[in-house]
């Protein structure tokens, strides 16, 4: 328990993935479930950069002096986490417009609607 | 012939700039042509991709020039040229008979976006082969998995929708389960190249024990969504049978194969053939592939549409994949590959002959589509000799990797296992031999049919004919690939 607690980051972003797991898996509606992928992913992103950080030092920006290399922490996986937001902005955006084009062809965006209309 | 080091980016790069460029043109001829001509030429740059490695051994290459745990690196190997030629072969052939049928599946004004898809595809499923930093696969992960979403939504039809958000989903589930197990190997080993991972595993895997299991079984999950693993397969039965011929093909027989290479990778190469054989995970793995095999064909037999069976027979084979990663030795890994390459020929093969008959005849049921044979005599022709590959008769490329797949199963000494083998061939059997059956013979079947009536063009049947002649070559010459596999591995 108190280990949970010390690394709280990580415990969070635990949590959002499990809370973006079961949204995305258990939810009918397209809509929550692109919500859920989005949830989950952060929590991933959180995951990382939280792994990323040590307390105590400065992100590698150097102002005025350097102080050296302990200074500073490794800038990999916040650049990492940079490249999968756009990632998962560009599937978000992808899924939105199919739950448009969904709707079009079939009046509403309940998966289980959907499937009750595809009669199998 | 150092420059030949520079091929396997040089592919890759061809073919996404390229495909920016398609949808610039007015004429889909053009479209077509440009396509093409990417594909054959990264085919030709990866023949001297393994000519190069067969004289000089594997190398590393680094991208721009920057050392390996700070810049990206290129692993190629054996195995990874092999793959390259195999992925790019199958493409250019299915591209081949794209270029006759397209525009029947697909609209005029979106043919070049199509081709554009394709391009990506390849692109990033090479990348994805070659690359040997763990973030970079992920990345090429996603860029496929939004281009074979494109490639099957491209029809615009009411069920490609709803297919295609289903495996959108899904694949995005599978992708944020591999991100979240990277970010655990990121955690211990401060690395995400694979070769430097692997060293500071070796050095820390007796303290950190659970976070690795979590590592590994994240990622063979997440990969398991991508490349149908058998409970996880519900997508692709609805996305590949919607999707026009010329996709499904490149689906079944590329898309689902390149995350099973970075799987393999990923257990054998970061994890270690030591470390990996105290986990459970293989255990995991050999049940479902062996759950996949038999469960696959099962449902394939109560499929009643000629592509869904084919999508389904997908799922079954990719389970004897997972069978041979899961026995965890040499021989299994070996076969494991080798049934990559057979399937990927086999498969394609089938995908376009049933995509023939269905734009033909203009029927998917199976029940429409007895005494195909005697309007199609050469299509149907074709699609036997792939399922009788399936099926496992010898000298095909089916049957070689079902024997060695035994022989490996008594080596690692799950005897049970070869029933298992064995069932699913007969299952196999039960679905493709009706179809063929129908087709060729039978008084009402073939009553009021014009022999030859409905035939395509032997111009347009080439590339299918030679798939199927790759095909037999491949089991002819399987004891050869199959060294240089061993090689590969080593």
């Amino acid at each position: 328990m108190e280990r949970l607690l010390t690394n709280y980051f990580e415990t969070g972003s635990m949590i959002l993935f499990g809370i973006g797991f079961v949204t995305l898996l258990l939810h009918n509606n397209l809509i929550k479930k692109i919500i859920g992928m989005n949830i989950m992913d952060t929590a991933v992103f959180l995951f990382f950069i939280a792994k990323g950080n040590i307390i105590g030092k400065e992100a590698p920006i150097i102002k005025g002096i350097h102080k050296g290399i302990e200074g500073y922490i490794n800038p990999l996986p916040t650049a990492l986490m940079l490249t999968g937001i756009v990632v998962a902005v560009s599937i978000t955006a992808f899924a939105l417009a199919l739950t448009i084009k969904i709707y079009e062809k079939y009046g509403t965006i309940e998966l289980d609607e959907i499937t009750r209309m595809r009669g199998d | 012939m150092t420059y030949a080091k520079n091929f396997p980016l040089l592919m890759i790069l061809i073919l996404f700039i390229s495909a920016f460029i398609m949808p610039l043109m007015k004429k889909n001829i053009f479209v077509k042509g440009l396509s093409l001509f990417t594909m054959g030429i990264s085919m030709i740059l990866s023949i001297y991709t393994w000519i190069f490695i067969t004289k000089n051994g594997a190398y590393f290459y680094r991208v721009g020039h920057w050392d390996a745990p700070w810049g990206i690196e290129f692993k190629i190997g054996m195995i990874e040229a092999i793959m390259a030629m195999l992925f790019t072969m199958v493409a250019t052939l299915i591209l081949w008979y794209s270029v006759y049928s397209v525009e029947k599946e697909v609209k005029d004004n979106k043919v070049s976006f199509y081709y554009l898809l394709v391009n990506i595809l390849l692109g990033s499923l090479l990348g994805m082969v070659f690359s040997n930093d763990l973030f970079n696969c992920f990345v090429f992960i996603e860029v496929t998995t939004l281009a074979s979403c494109g490639i099957i939504v491209v029809k615009d039809k009411k069920e490609n929708i709803a297919a295609t958000l289903k495996y959108l989903i899904l694949s995005s589930l599978g992708s944020g389960l591999v991100l979240m197990g990277i970010a655990f190997l990121y955690d211990i080993t401060g690395n995400l190249n694979m070769t430097y991972i692997h060293k500071e595993i070796m050095n820390v895997h007796a303290v950190y024990k659970n976070t690795l299991h979590i590592a590994a079984g994240l990622c063979t999950v997440g990969i398991g969504i991508k490349s149908a693993m058998f409970p996880l397969h519900v997508w692709l039965p609805d996305a590949h049978s919607s999707a026009p011929a010329s996709s499904s093909a490149i689906l079944s027989a590329l898309v689902l194969k390149a995350p099973i290479l970075l799987l393999i990778k990923i257990l054998y190469g970061v994890f270690g053939f030591e470390i990996i054989r105290e986990f459970a995970i293989l255990n995991l793995i050999l049940i479902l592939g062996t759950m996949g095999m038999i469960m696959g064909s099962v449902l394939a037999i109560k499929q009643k549409e000629i592509k869904r069976v084919i999508a389904y027979s997908s799922v079954a084979q990719v389970g004897y994949i997972f069978f041979g990663i899961g026995l965890g030795n040499k021989l299994g890994l070996t076969m494991a590959i080798f049934h990559i390459i057979g399937h990927a020929v086999t498969k394609s093969a089938l995908f376009l002959a049933a995509g023939a008959m269905i734009e033909k005849s203009g029927k998917k049921k199976l029940s429409e589509l007895k005494g195909i044979g005697k309007e199609m005599p050469y299509t149907l022709g074709l699609f036997t000799i792939g399922a009788l590959s399936m099926v496992g008769i010898p000298i095909l490329p089916g049957f070689i990797s079902k024997w060695y797949l035994s022989l490996a199963s008594i080596d690692a000494g799950e005897f049970m296992l070869i029933g298992a083998i064995l069932m699913s061939s007969l299952l196999n059997a039960l679905y493709y031999f009706p179809i063929i059956v129908n087709g060729y013979f039978g008084e009402e079947n073939l009553a009021g049919k014009i022999y030859k009536s409905n035939e395509k063009s032997i111009k347009e049947l080439l590339p299918l004919m030679m798939l199927i002649i790759g095909m037999i070559a491949i089991g002819a010459g399987s004891n050869k690939i199959m060294d240089m596999i061993r090689i590969g591995l080593i």
